[in-house]
């Protein structure tokens, strides 16, 4: 599902990520974990093509990722359910509406695009709140709307940046749980931590960001 | 795809409030603006085609010339001035054309003949004051009167018809800028939600949609008032110059038909420019 050769990353001749190799297959769960500022987040953007690589090859599902053209990205963004750190969601729209919205991108109808968000929704608890609008939503409400959003349109990889950042302990508990759940049913994940409860709360293929390049890939705890 | 972009357009617009109505009014009055002044310089089209009509020059020769002399003397000014046309007046027209205006003179002519007058040639130009050149000629003994006037009037309103498609132009300038910096704000407005459109899959249709109509709807009642007004100001310029007796039509259709394409066409070639580029 993923492979990645000799990615590396400079910010300002800060090299973020130095040659890494990586490959992860299709329907594996992968935590992918370090200290803040390792190159968590640039990584999992340069799998959507938020970030270029300033050298190295990004394979994601079939489709060389940093060599996409501009009209080549939405389909593989439709292909990728994003969770993002900062949730990202449409301040102008309601809960119900920003994970509808994604929906037309797909072209499902506005009838079964509710029926979906709806019973998303309501497994992370959050139906009740399906008129709120983002800004009247605590934080852990807004990560879950941001997870909704991602899961909504079952794709099959899924690149989670801390979702648990901003959620209580049965919360995080219970979308580990959940994308245990959508992982079980043939999703590959990926999920960026620096939680090591959430590590240990499941034993998981682990790699370990340390020095711009993966200082560990293996199980964890070890 | 059109769902979308119609209704994320329509919220675009409701979102913006009154900020759309008070848009199509800015863009209406400089079209309006170009409409009535392309319109007035239609008026000025009779007036600027007296410019482009020909004066006749009258150049009396020597005396001493002889028939073979003048021809000779006309072919030269026909090579060296192809604009002109150079006709000679036999000595019998020009005798009539003086016993015509003063007739004390018939008697002289009868007695002495229509030889013993100079030879005449006329010149046919649409630059009258050119044919004084020939003054230094010692063939030439006279030149008579050369009125531009025509040419003056024409000319006067040849500039200000240029003057006037100036201002309608820089008028629909002003108003594909205003369209530009309007999408412009728009687009700075909703920077973040189009990045996270992009993130989620949405493709360049898809994120440009909405702006479109939402350019399209006041880009549209622009349209609308600037045709109104346009026909309803010039009519009444009509009224006020009809007593003048210049042609006072209604607007040209070709001008309504401008005002159309440029309250519409332009803020979306604008809107579609300004996407490209900065969306």
């Amino acid at each position: 599902m993923i492979r990645i050769r000799g990615l590396t990353k400079d910010y300002d001749r800060r090299q973020i990520l130095r040659g890494v190799d990586l490959s992860i297959d299709a329907g594996e769960m992968v935590f992918l974990t370090g200290p803040s500022g390792a190159g968590k987040t640039t990584l999992l953007r340069m799998l959507y093509a938020a970030e270029q690589p300033t050298s190295g090859e990004v394979w994601v599902a079939g489709s060389r990722v940093d060599t996409l053209s501009r009209s080549e990205l939405p389909a593989l963004r439709r292909k990728v359910g994003i969770i993002f750190q900062d949730f990202k969601l449409l301040r102008r729209k309601t809960v119900l509406e920003n994970v509808t919205f994604v929906l037309r991108f797909h072209g499902i109808p506005p009838r079964e695009s509710h029926r979906r968000a709806y019973k998303v929704l309501k497994r992370l608890g959050l139906h009740h709140r399906q008129s709120a609008l983002p800004e009247s939503l605590s934080g852990g409400e807004q990560q879950r709307v941001a997870i909704a959003r991602a899961l909504v349109y079952q794709p099959r990889l899924i690149l989670a940046d801390e979702p648990t950042g901003n959620l209580d302990a049965d919360l995080a508990s219970e979308l580990l749980s959940l994308l245990c759940d959508i992982n079980y049913q043939g999703a590959t994940v990926v999920l960026a931590t620096h939680d090591h409860t959430l590590l240990e709360s499941l034993p998981a293929r682990t790699l370990v960001l340390h020095r711009g390049g993966i200082g560990y890939d293996g199980m964890w705890p070890p | 795809m059109m769902r979308h972009a119609l209704a994320e357009g329509w919220l675009l617009l409701r979102n913006r409030g009154l900020i759309s109505p008070v848009l199509a009014m800015a863009l209406a009055i400089p079209i309006s603006l170009a409409g009535v002044t392309l319109s007035v310089r239609q008026w000025l089209a009779p007036v600027i085609t007296l410019g482009d009509r020909e004066n006749v020059v009258t150049v009396l020769l020597h005396p001493r010339l002889d028939k073979a002399g003048r021809q000779g003397w006309m072919s030269d000014q026909v090579q060296s001035h192809p604009e002109w046309e150079l006709m000679a007046v036999e000595p019998e027209e020009l005798a009539v054309r003086l016993a015509a205006w003063f007739p004390y003179l018939e008697e002289v002519l009868e007695r002495e003949g229509p030889e013993m007058l100079p030879p005449m040639v006329e010149v046919r130009t649409r630059e009258p004051e050119s044919v004084l050149e020939l003054k230094d000629h010692v063939e030439v003994l006279a030149i008579g009167p050369t009125s531009s006037v025509n040419r003056v009037v024409g000319k006067v309103a040849r500039r200000f018809a240029f003057v006037l498609i100036s201002v309608a132009g820089a008028l629909v300038a002003g108003a594909v800028l205003l369209g530009a910096i309007w999408v412009h704000l728009e687009l700075h407005r909703n920077a973040e939600e189009i990045a996270i459109m992009r993130l989620m899959g949405a493709t360049e249709a898809t994120v440009r949609g909405p702006f479109l109509v939402a350019v399209a709807v006041p880009a549209l009642l622009a349209a609308v008032l600037s045709v109104v007004s346009t026909v309803v100001v010039v009519g009444w310029m009509a009224q006020l110059v009809a007593p003048l007796g210049l042609v006072a039509a209604g607007v040209p259709l070709a001008v309504l038909v401008f005002q159309v394409v440029a309250a519409v066409g332009l803020p979306l070639a604008a809107a579609v420019v300004t996407l490209e580029r900065y969306a």
